[in-house]
């Protein structure tokens, strides 16, 4: 798993390369968290992840309410269809903010 | 293809996968029928590692084997830890899948996501011995 970090205007874009797992999860969190803390507008791209389980979901959660309880947002794009699936047959799908492309994200968050 | 052994931590997550996938494209499951075993296969032996094993105090191995006929492909995922059969886990309700994230339990999808992936899922635990089988239907 790697995280590669860039900023669109105020906007910080991660993007995750690899399978999130129960192994890589928690690894995430710990080095997303600061990027959560000092950004109101996060996208994470997950274009490169090959594989998401629900301690991808559960990641998914807690940084939600990292961002939500500072008043941030995060989007998110690049979703296989596989990793859609997972997250349509959880209900979570209702309640992030899904992207078709990274255009489309910054043009939602901006 | 030989069964896979590993030692019971998460280590082992990676290579089960790899696993599942060689023994998916055998069988010539479809992308989605893979992806849905993986899944399901990944879940649980998480459980079994960090409740079963490293929450239980216990330490030990995992395996992986796997067997096919023409009409499916089942593979087992055998420990040694403390027996869990996943059938007894309640599944989240309706009501629990439209919550708000706000709102959400942590944890408790993993093996709703596993026992609804795949085509068949057995349980036994037998002297010590915990086997997860899993089945998938081969296409025609």
């Amino acid at each position: 798993m790697n995280i590669a970090l860039r900023t669109e205007g105020a906007i910080a874009v991660a993007l995750l390369t690899g399978a999130i797992d129960g192994k890589s999860a928690p690894q995430v969190q710990i080095e997303l968290s600061p990027t959560i803390e000092s950004f109101e507008k996060i996208i994470l791209d997950l274009s490169e992840v090959s594989y998401l389980s629900s301690a991808g979901l559960r990641l998914l959660l807690l940084l939600h309410r990292q961002a939500t309880a500072k008043e941030g947002k995060i989007t998110l794009i690049g979703l296989s269809e596989e990793i859609a699936d997972t997250m349509s047959m959880t209900g979570f799908s209702n309640f992030f903010d899904i992207a078709d492309s990274l255009e489309a994200g910054l043009k939602a968050l901006n | 293809m030989e069964a896979l052994q590993l030692p019971a931590t998460l280590d082992a997550l990676g290579p089960i996968r790899d696993y599942v996938s060689e023994a998916s494209k055998k069988a010539g499951l479809e992308r989605k029928a893979a992806y849905n075993l993986k899944l399901a296969i990944d879940e649980i032996a998480t459980n079994v590692i960090l409740h079963g094993y490293e929450e239980a105090g216990l330490s030990g191995e995992i395996k992986i084997s796997f067997e096919m006929n023409d009409e499916k492909i089942v593979l087992v995922l055998e420990d040694r830890g403390k027996p869990y059969d996943s059938r007894r886990h309640e599944d989240p309700s309706e009501a629990d899948l439209e919550l708000p994230l706000e709102e959400r339990a942590i944890g408790g999808l993993g093996i709703f996501l596993a026992l609804k992936g795949v085509d068949g899922f057995d349980y036994q635990s037998e002297n010590g011995n915990n086997r997860n089988v899993f089945s998938m239907n081969r296409p025609n």
